[in-house]
């Protein structure tokens, strides 16, 4: 509780003196409802009953302001509107709509929250309550912590329903019918008479009357859309080439710029552009912060003369060569950089066992590198700046780039676009500063900026490095004692920095899924060693958990092989709450743990809350002669409520994907103070034929509905080490994997 | 220099070594094809010259000249999808969808050349296009559901 | 920087080999005039350059899978993405090698992009292999007309002449460009050695 306030006061007081003021008459800041942003530009004929829903004469228009970035989250906020409203899909536009505080996350707090999920008690339900004030008062509009769904589950629901009442109101006051004679249907509201009047031509009526609020919930028996496969609206676009992406837009007189960064993020000591300023269609090289940028009529000229600029960089701020980083992580096990100790049942020091099982893990930086290139089309007047990009965080985008201009956050306009993936990678800044940058030396001028692949590489914060020591004892056929230790850089902090922000208090994150595992070891140790920012890192879908679950996970079957036990029967042995037993008993039942999988194969699983959600996952492998070979994929995860089953077991089926493939082969290492990986060529992921069949199974069984965009990471390379050990007796202890064993 | 795209003649002035990518997407306007990496390790920029799928990030403009080529606008509209489009629609194949014209039309290929392609056989020749999102077994049901659209057809 | 710089240097040596080809000496030397030591000297020089991983990547053997290089290992490993070069060893029974490597003289200039030629993309014929066999099997296999393409010295010099006139393959190994490790020696000394070798009595040490 005392943390958690400390952190939240601490981040006002930095971020702004105004919102410092919000923390001081915190009560009223946080009873208060922000501005609706849809009242601003409002005709008479128009109505918005909250910042959700908006209707004109000719069209309803669904406000879904979490930024999309494959997760379909336009079209899950669009149903949970759509549900109690009582549209049917495709009666309705959805728009991104403004940056506004309208819009604050309710979840993110919640879920970042340093409290076991399933953790009721008092003092965790008092902190995620005083977090999500902190979210409001701050306007913390944001999409990550997969907490899109948690954020909008009820609130979009409310928003519905509250339109769907002041229609019907509107339609009782036109019609002398008292509103509990009406209902509705298909975007219609329907007198008694079977007359049946569209939403769009109430929307005037409607404008004059104050919008019905606290309307009850329906009951789930009566969702037409909640909890069944529904056709994601964005899947017809996404399947023509008709779905435009930031970097599809062009704007009247817009011109192409490509960027040429120093790609150890040390200064730009001079350059020499007298060739590339003679090539074609090159229109002006201007500088940027650590680089230059090409201005041109294509994007393919503007790189080219990007390339052919001669550049002197000047050194980077952090060790030039990977063996130096991996140095610093491994001389971090130390008391002075002890983060927390975050748990420590029992006494690990006090066992009875003689001889205690000693391991090392270690993983490397991985990049986001989602498909679409990070890119931002922005034009800069002396009034205004409008921003066309991607982003996660709307209104950061808004202070940033006006940071850039100097033009004040309320004159950005910033219009989200569809992103092509993210990953973690679009809640960074470097295209829309370099953008603004660009644009603000040539006012009126729309540029369009597109990193190459090969700069996104080089730009990319990637996810953090990190080392664990495990110790443990078993005795009489059970594990006794686990004492995990982990070394990692921090996202969080590097991300805050970036922010000009600092990050009070330890960072759970290092040990995600660890410190909070659902085991009840009687002795068990868990402790946080933050190692000094290397390379500035990131949030890289399910950010600590990834790291610290492959450890933890892995280490935990070590000790379960060393005691004689099963990896499934144990762990379920040791599960401490039914959402996690569900879990791995779905997941054995699917497998069919406990068959002989037959010569040269082996299941491992894995079991990981990352974000609220408990996931479980097996996996069966082949020692085949070209290499292991990933044959099954069984995945449980606990989520409260599934939204929509088909996009559910497609992210599930993804974040396997994503988590798999990483685990197998990628990583970022630095040499010259250069990421080396400059394409996928040398960070490949997964590819289709190495794909194992996955099969999936949502489970509900908290009140409370949590997210699934990352939660299906964590487990998967904790279970795929533990399936190599059981197909080869080999034990894998790095990420990425290939360093040690090769992949058919 | 000449090249007729979706049945459409152009005629753009560019480098010999321009790639047909960046001719498509920043000269004429076709953003449906996508730019993933430049080097032919994604797949997002596949089109079909001539028949062949090709990834138009390595195919120089010069080479391109008097080619017929097909983008993913062109191979069906959202009114009128082709059975490829059709099944990956149904299936709910996209996430983020960047990747998935790339896909379509490398699928769209291997359907006409392979009307009843083996669980091996798809993964030869899908391999080469990059999902980040891991759409992957949606994909390979897409690929089989179309398969079966075509023949019925 | 380092991108731009490999661009340059590399982009024209590239071009150079195309204008140099037509003067290749590929003028025999007599039978019996190379002693057998200098031609087994000569065909070293060879193997050095068959399997080297620009020329041994593409002769591999039945099981049609291409090798590559791509990886920050520097490893030669199987070509990523599944590539299977087929019966017909151009992909045609699943992705053409074509869908990627374009036949065109332009310059090899974009590193880690696929490298292309003046000939179709495509792995040697079977008989060729290279890939797991020691210098002297593979040395055999060249000299014996039955495996090599029914090809005799002449018909080998005349091989690699027409490779390089038609800007191919071996062209393409000593000059491939966007910062890849070429073969060692040129085109010249391979030739002259194949020439030396010939002109030995093709000579393959034992074992």
């Amino acid at each position: 509780m005392s943390r958690a306030g400390k952190i939240a006061r601490r981040t006002f007081l930095i971020g702004s003196a105004a919102i410092a003021g919000g923390v001081a008459f915190g009560v009223y800041m946080v009873s208060r409802d922000p501005e609706n942003p849809l009242s601003r530009d409002l005709g008479s004929d128009e109505v918005t009953f909250n910042p959700w829903v908006r209707i004109t004469p000719e069209k309803i228009t669904l406000i879904t302001p979490h930024a999309d970035i494959g997760q379909g989250v336009v079209h899950a906020q669009a149903a949970l509107i759509a549900e109690e409203m009582d549209l049917d899909l495709g009666q309705f536009e959805t728009s991104f709509g403004p940056p506004s505080p309208a819009y604050w996350n309710t979840a993110m707090a919640v879920e970042g929250a340093p409290f076991r999920s399933d953790d009721d008690g008092l003092v965790a339900e008092a902190t995620r309550s005083f977090l999500g004030g902190v979210f409001k008062i701050l306007g913390f509009q944001g999409t990550g912590g997969s907490s899109s769904i948690p954020d909008s589950y009820v609130k979009l629901r409310e928003a519905g329903a509250t339109a769907r009442e002041t229609l019907k109101a509107a339609a009782s006051a036109e019609h002398g019918i008292p509103a509990a004679d009406l209902t509705t249907k298909s975007g219609h509201v329907i007198l008694p008479d079977g007359t049946a009047i569209p939403y769009t031509a109430l929307a005037d009526r409607a404008a004059t009357i104050e919008p019905v609020t606290g309307v009850p919930l329906r009951d789930p028996s009566q969702w037409r859309l909640i909890g069944q496969s529904m056709p994601r609206i964005d899947m017809v676009a996404k399947s023509t080439g008709t779905q435009t992406f930031g970097i599809d837009l062009t704007i009247d007189g817009m011109v192409y710029a490509a960027p040429r960064v120093n790609p150890n993020r040390g200064p730009l000591n001079g350059y020499d552009d007298i060739e590339a300023r003679a090539m074609r269609g090159v229109k002006d090289i201007v500088p940027v912060t650590n680089g230059i940028a090409v201005i041109a009529d294509n994007t393919w000229r503007a790189q080219q003369a990007a390339d052919a600029v001669t550049v002197d960089w000047g050194t980077g701020p952090y060790p030039p060569e990977q063996e130096d980083h991996w140095k610093e992580v491994a001389a971090s096990f130390t008391e002075d950089r002890l983060d927390r100790e975050w748990r420590n049942d029992g006494d690990v020091e006090a066992t009875a066992a003689a001889q205690p099982i000693m391991a090392e893990y270690r993983a490397g930086y991985a990049a986001h590198q989602p498909l679409e290139p990070i890119n931002a089309i922005i034009r800069v007047t002396d009034d205004a700046v409008e921003v066309w990009s991607a982003h996660q965080f709307p209104r950061f985008v808004q202070q940033i780039v006006g940071g850039v201009t100097g033009h004040d956050a309320e004159q950005v306009i910033f219009y989200n676009q569809f992103g092509g993936g993210s990953f973690g990678h679009r809640l960074e800044f470097e295209n829309l500063k370099l953008a603004a940058e660009i644009a603000n030396q040539m006012r009126g001028t729309p540029v369009k900026l597109t990193f190459s692949r090969e700069e996104d590489f080089a730009h990319d914060f990637p996810r953090q490095i990190g080392m664990a020591r495990g110790k443990g004892t078993v005795l009489n056929g059970r594990i006794e004692s686990m004492d995990i230790q982990i070394a990692t850089t921090s996202a969080a902090r590097s991300q805050f920095s970036r922010l000009g922000l600092s990050m009070p208090g330890p960072d759970g994150q290092i040990v995600s899924g660890v410190w909070n595992a659902p085991y009840m070891l009687p002795n068990y140790r868990v402790r946080a060693y933050a190692v000094p920012e290397l390379a500035p890192v990131s949030s890289w879908r399910s950010v600590g958990a990834v790291t610290a679950a492959f450890f933890g996970e892995s280490f935990l079957d070590e000790l379960i092989h060393a005691a004689g036990a099963d990896p499934l029967e144990e762990r379920l042995r040791l599960a401490d709450t039914p959402r996690a037993a569900a879990v791995l008993e779905a997941v054995g039942e699917m497998s069919g743990w406990g068959r002989d999988p037959g010569e040269n194969r082996g299941l491992g699983v894995a079991l990981v809350e990352s974000f609220g959600t408990m996931t479980a996952e097996a996996i069966e492998v082949e020692n085949t002669e070209r290499g292991i070979r990933i044959l099954n994929v069984w995945a449980a995860a606990e989520v409260g409520t599934v939204i929509d089953p088909v996009n559910f077991e497609n992210h599930v089926q993804g974040g396997v994907v994503w988590g798999l493939g990483h685990a197998m082969n990628c990583e970022i290492t630095y040499s010259g103070g250069v990421a080396q990986q400059t394409n996928f060529h040398a960070h490949e992921g997964m590819r289709l034929y190495q794909c194992p069949n996955i099969e999936v199974r949502g489970i509900e069984l908290s009140d409370r509905v949590h997210g699934i965009g990352e939660p299906p990471v964590p487990p998967a390379a904790p279970a795929l080490a533990n399936a190599i050990y059981a197909a080869t007796g080999q034990r894998i202890r790095e990420m990425p994997m290939h360093h040690h064993i090769d992949f058919a | 220099m000449k090249l007729t795209v979706n049945g459409q003649q152009h005629e753009v002035d560019v480098e010999d070594d321009m790639p047909l990518l960046w001719v498509l997407r920043d000269e004429l306007g076709y953003t449906g094809t996508k730019y993933g990496c430049g080097i032919a390790q994604c797949g997002a920029c596949t089109v079909h010259l001539d028949g062949e799928a090709v990834r138009s990030c390595q195919v120089p403009a010069a080479y391109a000249d008097g080619a017929e080529i097909v983008t993913i606008e062109g191979l069906g509209t959202p009114d009128a999808p082709h059975p490829v489009q059709q099944a990956w629609i149904e299936t709910q194949v996209a996430q983020c969808g960047y990747c998935q014209s790339g896909q379509i039309m490398q699928a769209a290929w291997l359907l006409e050349t392979n009307s009843a392609p083996t669980d091996e056989e798809i993964d030869r020749v899908m391999s080469g296009n990059l999902c980040r999102c891991g759409t992957y077994p949606r994909i390979r049901a897409a690929v089989k559901a179309a398969a079966q659209k075509m023949q019925e057809a | 920087m380092r991108r731009t710089l490999i661009a340059l240097a590399l982009t024209v040596p590239a071009t150079l080999a195309l204008a140099a080809e037509t003067q290749l000496d590929d003028t025999l030397l007599p039978e019996g005039s190379v002693s057998e030591q200098d031609g087994l000297a000569a065909w070293d020089r060879i193997h050095e350059v068959l399997s080297h991983p620009r020329c041994s990547n593409c002769h591999v053997g039945e099981d049609n899978i291409p090798l590559w290089t791509a990886t920050a290992s520097g490893q030669a490993r199987d070509h990523g993405m599944n590539i299977h070069g087929g019966d017909s060893r151009i992909g045609a029974e699943y992705l053409p090698c074509s869908s990627c490597h374009l036949t065109t003289d332009l310059p090899n200039s974009i590193p880690h992009a696929p490298p292309h030629a003046g000939l179709d993309w495509q792995l040697a014929p079977l008989e060729f292999q290279w890939t797991g066999k020691t210098s002297a099997e593979i040395c055999a296999q060249l000299a014996d007309p039955d495996r090599n393409g029914g090809r005799d010295l002449e018909g080998l010099v005349e091989h690699i002449t027409h490779d390089v006139s038609e800007n191919g393959f071996i062209a393409w190994g000593f000059a491939p460009g966007a910062g890849r490790e070429p073969a060692p020696y040129d085109v010249q000394s391979h030739l002259d050695d194949f020439k030396a070798w010939g002109a030995a009595g093709m000579p393959c040490a034992p074992g």
